[in-house]
């Protein structure tokens, strides 16, 4: 096994010599939208036309092994193969940055993270656009730095990042714990889902949609089966631009918010898992 | 549960390194979200940079490219193996059964707490329709199960897959602490849950572990009955089990003991398994059971 790394390092180095035959075969059938090679897929993707040329010439529908390309034209389509891995990165630290501003009441940083027609929207309080309004109603949370005796914590996890194949764009599920607590009020728990879309504008990635659906709110001590907070509507102190995009109840209702990505082993569409009744909003 | 747990495997990082020269470079990462592509990128400049060194002439460009192709390959891979471990989590707190099934391959095998195996992808939605009702989120129930934590590691032949991760769930019932060694396998291009493997750490209800701890589940606690009797029987919180890691240490590299530790590290009746038996109990000795099993 694996006691000596150096004979393993020996043993293995060889290997890659013997995978060009096999590379290409496989990214033919790769489900992944991460490169060009996923082009000929059913991933839905499709990128453009410059790409789309240069990947048919390189991969093309993909029978055509690795060796018969250039130099150039793998290294081209690897080159592009990592830029899509490093947006994937980039925008896990946007996103993770996002929550640690928002979890300290840093609003002005968090706003500037967006893009100056993006848009937030927390819970049932609606659609606030553009960075001025995203600051004002993340004011609404409290003022900024956060207040003594405050938790505001948003936990930014799990995420499912799916980058478009022009590298361009992407969209995330992102599954969002939060710890709330302010002075002379009992701790809360909470569970929350993230469904956010971004853009990268001369090279650097911002939010141009931040969406955070409640899932769940409890008292810290009651617990789901004696407490369920129900969410905030829209302010009235400061409006939102748009009523919320969709209605629906956190715990004890039940709602799911509509899927981006499309199923990682069968590529499907998630888009028409059909969402449960509630008879408070009149879904059947 | 399969017995190669400790695949011949080391990153591909360490395999490569020796063709680049770049081996300080790379650092051992541990997860794709990291700066890795980062890494890739710098290898590609440098491997520009180094093109027309003479001393690389041993090695054709193509034969560079084939082994930077596999790199990206890999790194792609443990990304997407993510996905599928995720997408599982959201599956889950939603009750996609049917999507959930849909990540297996057709010969996976499941095994949750102390249920025992199941066999197959239809087995799978079986259990899951079974034991938690209909597709979809039910008015009332809670069942987060969030997906933290993954250590993903890829085959050298880059067809199979393992990542050791955990679940955090804040349910209606409490919380709870699932841990995960899976196996994944790379299927026409598609990877899939080979092998879901998720031994309980803790279950408590809401009031906390320090008021109370479940007792592991049982095959028959609930229907369906499992294929195959559990791979191992553990305690849960406050005994423990440590499910073994498919990997070996990343700093020194010594693989994982491969005898069990815990409750059932040794023979019952001998010092070992005596001493292991108090270890993280409560200080009367006693393990908390809070519904026994039925006859």
């Amino acid at each position: 096994m694996i006691t000596n790394p150096s004979t393993v390092r020996a043993e293995l180095v060889e290997a890659p010599l013997c995978l060009a035959a096999n590379a290409a075969p496989e990214e033919k059938n790769s489900p992944r939208a991460s490169g060009p090679a996923s082009l000929p897929t059913s991933s839905g993707r499709t990128g453009p036309v410059v790409w789309a040329v240069l990947v048919g010439a390189l991969l093309g529908f993909a029978a055509v092994p690795a060796h018969a390309q250039t130099v150039e034209q793998r290294i081209a389509a690897y080159k592009h193969r990592v830029e899509l891995l490093e947006d994937q990165n980039a925008i896990e630290d946007l996103q993770a940055t996002y929550g640690y501003y928002f979890d300290k009441g840093l609003w002005d940083q968090a706003a500037a993270l967006f893009t100056p027609n993006g848009s937030f929207e927390y819970g049932q309080r609606g659609v606030y656009i553009g960075q001025d309004h995203i600051r004002r109603a993340m004011l609404l949370f409290g003022p900024q730095g956060l207040a003594a005796g405050h938790l505001n914590n948003h936990m930014m996890l799990q995420p499912i990042v799916t980058v478009a194949d022009d590298g361009l764009s992407a969209k995330a599920r992102w599954q969002g714990m939060i710890m709330l607590g302010q002075p002379g009020q009992n701790g809360l728990w909470g569970i929350g889902l993230s469904e956010n879309e971004y853009v990268k504008q001369k090279g650097v990635w911002k939010i141009s949609k931040a969406h955070f659906y409640v899932t769940a709110e409890t008292d810290y001590d009651a617990g789901w089966t004696k407490s369920a907070i129900p969410m905030e509507g829209p302010s009235a102190l400061f409006p939102p631009d748009r009523p919320p995009s969709e209605v629906y109840r956190a715990f004890p209702g039940v709602y799911i918010p509509p899927f981006d990505y499309k199923h990682p082993v069968t590529g499907k569409s998630l888009a028409d898992i059909p969402e449960p009744a509630d008879d408070v909003v009149g879904r059947k | 549960m399969a017995p190669n747990r400790l695949p011949k495997s080391v990153r591909a990082e360490l395999v490569e390194a020796p063709l680049f020269s770049f081996g300080a470079a790379l650092e051992r990462k541990c997860g794709p979200s990291t700066s890795s592509g980062r890494t890739v990128l710098g290898l590609l400049a440098g491997w520009l940079a180094l093109m027309a060194v003479p001393a690389f002439a041993q090695q054709t460009p193509e034969q560079r490219l084939d082994a930077l192709d596999k790199r990206i390959t890999r790194l792609e891979d443990m990304n997407q193996v993510e996905k599928v471990q995720r997408a599982y989590g959201y599956f889950v707190d939603k009750g996609q059964w049917t999507q959930l099934s849909e990540l297996f391959a057709d010969d996976a095998t499941l095994e949750i707490g102390g249920k025992g195996l199941f066999l197959g992808k239809k087995r799978v939605l079986e259990y899951m329709q079974t034991a938690f009702g209909k597709d979809g989120p039910k008015e009332g129930l809670l069942a987060n199960h969030m997906q933290f934590q993954p250590i993903v590691d890829i085959s050298p032949d880059g067809k199979t897959a393992w990542v050791r991760s955990r679940a955090f769930v804040m349910s209606v019932g409490g919380w709870g602490l699932p841990l995960y060694e899976d196996e994944f396998v790379k299927d026409n291009g598609t990877w899939k849950f080979k092998r879901e493997s998720g031994p309980f750490t803790m279950y408590s209800s809401w009031k906390g572990w320090g008021h109370d701890a479940l007792n592991n589940t049982w095959p028959d606690k609930f229907d369906p009955p499992p294929d195959l009797p559990p791979s191992t029987v553990y305690l849960t919180y406050p005994a423990y089990w440590i499910i073994p890691f498919h990997y070996p240490n990343p700093v020194t590299g010594k693989p994982f003991p491969v005898e069990p530790v815990g409750a059932y590290q040794a023979p019952p009746g001998t010092p070992e398994q005596e001493a292991s038996l108090k270890v993280g109990r409560l200080a009367d000795g006693t393990q908390p059971i809070a519904q026994p099993p039925k006859d």
